[in-house]
């Protein structure tokens, strides 16, 4: 691209993003604002508050499983008042289920795509805002009604939704599960599918049209590359959910019978398992949805922080995608138990264990990035790291599932739970925390805290590691999931100990989290950050902390990829370890270069 | 560093370039959409094979003539539509006014004929509550009148700034859109009015 051939790419694309004014009211700057920035904090906001609300449900039940049948403490004498204290089978499954669908739709989806995809998309390709941003806000308050209709459901007139997270019927139709909390989280579920299918359609349009001029798709940091693939999957996948809820709301609010069978539906009824093909169609790219945008938010801090370019960044770029696509042909190993023909199940192994083929690739590029690298244990550093050692656990577990024949010994198990647990909880979460402490500078204008940092990191893969862990321990062993009281059972009760132990890790991983709560909140008079606290290249450390409204002044034109980090070349000529993705370097003078690499050494 | 660079963005106007945006908005957003009728069609299907006879026994049969009528009237319909983008194009404002209540006209009575479906098949004893029949007649069908009302809304928006002169043969994308989506609309109707009322 010679200089006049960017000009006029600029001229181009700049025309089509014309700086606005910021506004001035309240009601346009913090509510109905169409700034990608601030709707991404809203999301934030919105996700750690549900995160919180979530954690609590997930303590509940490790205190179910600790000590069966005894009051709650705190909890007990507040809120389950009504029960006594104690928590019932009934209570239990709602607890439970619950706990699942708030975690994955109202928390990890609004931090790590809502929050962070609306963030970082425009930033990082050197846009000044989404494509549609007035679609971009209309999603986030579409999302905050699914989130109302969350919070209506734990006020149902038999209690909140208690037919697990999947939804199963017949046991969520309305001879199973009847009750208007079971039909408000299916209301919920279809309304933040459609806020998350408005939100993919913008971050899709936005990545392929308002790249800046010279961000090929081959420079794009790869935390775009994973948000952009998810936002794929998003827009593929999230309506075949949608249609799911959708019938199964027909069939408990006007009495349909999709999915009624047997003796409820005399002419000719439904199809139970229909359910189960809709949702795992969905639900397998669901757990890539979820863990697409943490492997590309690694990828790039293991490069930024190792102050090495990443390791074959074209091989990342290619088994994401290669995962992307896979993921939509394997869904069926959800459901090996349900009759599935068995040549069938074998062809849902073989496709399922090819995706370690580029899921090995993405992580020996990660070791390999890291391989020789100046490491800079920084807490967002701390987190990726993490983030990578729990994901390993997390893949190699499912390979035990994947494969039809371990799965119908594990099936149902708490290894299950162990293993789900270790991909979205663990490592999406990690990444969560690694995204919200490295982007934290940019998104307040602050500095966090570094010593409280590396304690909640500590104390957070610790217990992950210890709570997941022991999850897996006892499914291994046979436990069942879902067990409101496990040691009821003879061959449990050797289980119990275990069981208790890994509650009390559990405890202690979510009262860790106070450290991030107190961190995050007294952050916010910290030191000042400047534009570039970590010293990168990429583009949303060239302007200041946080960007303006219209995030450049002028749209750069990007000359490099985003971890040029340590070229010899330039560390002579620029006497530090990085370049900007879009800075002008000079070009070489006789004799300047080996002037400048004795001022750089 | 590489030394060739691609990525140079060739010169459009500004407002060519964000109707191909919008453009493309919208094919992303169909795409979607398509999934989720295919995911609705997968479920018809399942449920189908899953009967021993088909329609199953106790249910009546489906009418042919008044759907394949209604099919009829949303071919006229995509036409009409058809029509006043070309006139949107060409800037004649009283063709485009007239196509688009043409349009509005036809897709009202297609929800009529809808409506008029629903209610025989209903007094000849087709509850809600009867197999999976029913629910795929009431449910992806009502499904998709809810589209055609959503398009309805969308064509009456469209007429004031038709008549005030704002949506003109240089600036008609909202039209151009608008008419994608009920091509939309009329696509899974045809699909619907083979697959569950003529196979």
């Amino acid at each position: 691209m010679t200089a006049q051939e960017a000009a006029l790419s600029r001229q181009a694309i700049e025309a089509l993003q014309p700086i606005h004014h910021p506004p001035t009211s309240f009601f346009r700057r913090y509510i109905w604002s169409l700034d990608h920035k601030v709707i991404a904090k809203q999301y934030l906001w919105a996700g750690l508050l549900f995160l919180l609300v979530g954690g609590t449900l997930a303590m509940m039940i490790r205190w179910q499983w600790a000590f069966p049948g005894q009051p709650v403490p705190i909890l007990g004498p507040t809120v389950l008042r009504a029960s006594g204290g104690v928590i019932g089978p009934a209570l239990y499954m709602q607890i439970f289920t619950m706990h699942g669908l708030i975690m994955i739709f109202f928390a990890i989806t609004p931090i790590l795509i809502g929050a962070f995809g609306n963030f970082t998309i425009p930033l990082l390709i050197g846009a000044r805002d989404m494509a549609f941003p007035w679609l971009n806000a209309l999603s986030f308050w579409v999302f905050a009604l699914s989130q109302l209709l969350v919070i209506g459901a734990f006020f149902g007139d038999l209690g909140a939704a208690g037919a697990g997270w999947t939804t199963y019927p017949p046991l969520a139709t309305n001879i199973g599960t009847p009750g208007s909390g079971q039909t408000l989280m299916v209301a919920a579920v279809f309304v933040t599918g459609v806020a998350s299918i408005m939100g993919g359609i913008n971050y899709v349009t936005t990545v392929i049209r308002l790249r800046a001029p010279g961000m090929t798709y081959m420079r794009m940091p790869l935390t775009v590359w994973g948000q952009f693939l998810t936002a794929i999957l998003n827009v593929l996948f999230v309506p075949v959910l949608g249609s799911a809820a959708l019938l199964l709301l027909m069939d408990r609010l006007l009495g349909t019978q999709f999915f009624i069978a047997g003796a409820a539906a005399v002419k000719g009824g439904g199809d139970p398992i229909l359910f189960q093909h809709l949702f795992w169609i969905f639900g397998h790219p669901e757990v890539y949805i979820l863990i697409l945008p943490a492997w590309g938010i690694v990828a790039d801090l293991l490069a930024f922080f190792s102050r090495k370019p990443a390791n074959w960044y074209k091989g990342t770029v290619l088994a994401m995608s290669a995962v992307t696509v896979l993921s939509a042909v394997v869904y069926g190993h959800h459901m090996f138990q349900t009759g599935m023909n068995p040549l069938l199940g074998q062809g849902f192994t073989t496709l399922t264990l090819i995706i370690s083929i580029p899921a090995e690739v993405l992580f020996l590029n990660w070791l390999r990035t890291i391989y020789k690298g100046s490491v800079r244990l920084t807490v967002p550093m701390l987190f990726a790291l993490g983030m990578v050692f729990v994901f390993g656990f997390g893949g190699l577990t499912g390979l035990y599932l994947g494969a039809a024949a371990p799965d119908i010994y594990l099936h149902d198990t708490m290894f299950v739970v162990g293993h789900f647990h270790f991909t979205m909880a663990a490592a999406s979460f990690l990444a969560s925390f690694a995204a919200i402490y490295f982007w934290y500078p940019k998104m307040f204008g602050r500095l966090m805290n570094t010593r409280l940092g590396k304690a909640h990191f500590w104390i957070s893969v610790v217990g992950i590691t210890l709570v997941f862990g022991g999850q897996l321990l006892v499914g291994y062993a046979g436990q069942n999931r879902r067990l409101w009281n496990p040691f009821e059972y003879d061959l449990f009760k050797p289980l119990q100990p275990l069981n208790r132990w890994t509650s009390y890790a559990g405890f202690a991983l979510f009262f860790g989290q106070l450290l991030f709560i107190w961190n995050f909140f007294a952050s916010f008079r910290g030191e000042k950050a400047p534009a570039n606290p970590w010293q990168l290249g990429t583009l949303e450390w060239s302007v200041a902390s946080p960007p303006p409204m219209h995030n450049y002044d002028a749209i750069p034109i990007v000359h490099r990829g985003p971890h040029e980090l340590s070229d010899p070349a330039l560390m002579a000529k620029l006497g530090r370890d990085w370049v900007g993705q879009a800075e002008e370097v000079p070009p070489d003078a006789p004799g300047a270069t080996q002037a400048a690499a004795r001022g750089a050494t | 560093m590489s030394t060739v660079v691609s990525g140079v963005i060739p010169y459009r106007p500004a407002q060519a370039r964000g109707d191909d945006t919008a453009w493309l908005g919208m094919v992303i957003f169909l795409g979607s959409w398509a999934m989720m009728f295919a995911a609705l069609f997968f479920a018809y299907g399942v449920l189908r094979l899953r009967q021993p006879s088909w329609p199953p026994p106790g249910t009546p049969p489906l009418p042919v003539l008044l759907p394949a009528v209604n099919t009829g009237v949303l071919a006229l319909n995509a036409a009409a539509l058809q029509g006043a983008l070309v006139a949107a194009r060409r800037g004649q404002r009283g063709r485009v006014t007239a196509a688009l209540l043409l349009a509005v006209l036809l897709g009202a009575a297609f929800i009529g004929g809808q409506l008029f479906l629903w209610s025989g098949l209903f007094r000849e004893g087709l509850a809600f509550e009867d197999g999976s029949l029913a629910a795929v007649v009431y449910g992806l069908t009502g499904f998709h009148a809810l589209h055609v009302v959503v398009g309805l809304l969308g064509l009456l928006t469209l007429l004031p700034p038709v008549l005030a002169g704002t949506l003109n043969a240089a600036r008609h994308n909202r039209l151009r859109l608008w008419v994608m989506y009920w091509h939309f609309v009329g696509v899974v109707w045809l699909s619907m009015f083979l697959l569950i009322f003529l196979l």
